[in-house]
């Protein structure tokens, strides 16, 4: 892999904890010899951050296409009534 | 150690699975909402919200898969609803259930416009990485997913993907002020 990308891996490993003694002693001294690769760190911590946004969007979606299934196709309809009897008003 | 792949590969094996959970758990969950003197829509929303967060925990391996789905789908249901109704705050339901990983700053909601930007200008890319990040699917089955020739190919790919959405990152500047809406 490039050297880029080979960062990137030390900084995901750093990130989420996985990397070895090893790998942490050299993201040290990368870091003493680049101050700028902190903000590297920065940047890919944000990035984390937008990929569970994007992740959570996309499931959210999904979930949401089996809820207009459950309550608009016919085959469930049992199933629909059974849950819409719980807010009819008393 | 929990099933990762119990929830599937595929979007049509995850509906499977949602389908499935929906018609387990929701009643329950709709029940209590009901008797708490919540609405259909209320029910919904904080079902959703814990179908998402059950997903990321058994996908991330953090809880042991459950043999009673229902019961542990209730128990996050009614653990949003209670702190819903704590704070008074409408959509805080997902933002209790924090990473380790993100620290404060990091948590805070992201601009839309750069979310919408990596979705219309590197969808592949960001597909790819949710599919390592989010879904935590297993190397081999996203080599598969997505047609790479190798588990190398793919695994370069998704530090590529990353390179690019961090350097996106970067140019457009997270100190927020360039997406303030």
């Amino acid at each position: 892999m490039r050297i880029s990308l080979n960062e990137i891996k030390l900084i995901d490993d750093h990130i989420f904890n996985q990397g070895t003694h090893e790998d942490a002693l050299l993201l040290d001294a990368l870091l003493i010899l680049n101050p700028a690769l902190s903000n590297q760190i920065r940047w890919q911590k944000k990035a984390h951050t937008i990929i569970k946004q994007y992740g959570r969007k996309k499931l959210k979606a999904e979930i949401e296409s089996v809820h207009r299934k459950l309550f608009h196709e016919p085959i469930h309809q049992s199933f629909r009534l059974r849950i819409l009897r719980l807010f009819r008003p008393g | 150690m929990a099933d990762r792949n119990f929830f599937g590969i595929t979007t049509a094996e995850r509906e499977k699975v949602f389908m499935t959970l929906y018609k387990k758990a929701f009643p329950a969950v709709a029940k209590y909402v009901s008797k708490m003197g919540g609405s259909f829509d209320g029910a919904k929303d904080i079902f959703q919200d814990a179908l998402v967060i059950y997903y990321e925990k058994t996908v991330s391996a953090s809880i042991e898969l459950q043999t009673n789905e229902q019961a542990y789908v209730l128990g996050i249901a009614k653990h949003l609803w209670a702190k819903k109704f704590r704070e008074n705050v409408l959509h805080t339901s997902l933002d209790t259930y924090r990473d380790d990983i993100m620290d404060e700053e990091d948590m805070q909601p992201s601009p839309a416009k750069l979310l919408h930007y990596l979705e219309t200008a590197g969808q592949k890319c960001m597909e790819i990485l949710k599919a390592f990040y989010y879904d935590n699917l297993p190397v081999n089955k996203i080599t598969e997913l997505f047609g790479y020739s190798g588990v190398r190919s793919a695994t370069v790919q998704k530090y590529k993907c990353m390179e690019k959405v961090r350097e996106t990152i970067k140019e457009k500047n997270l100190a927020y002020e360039d997406f303030i809406e």
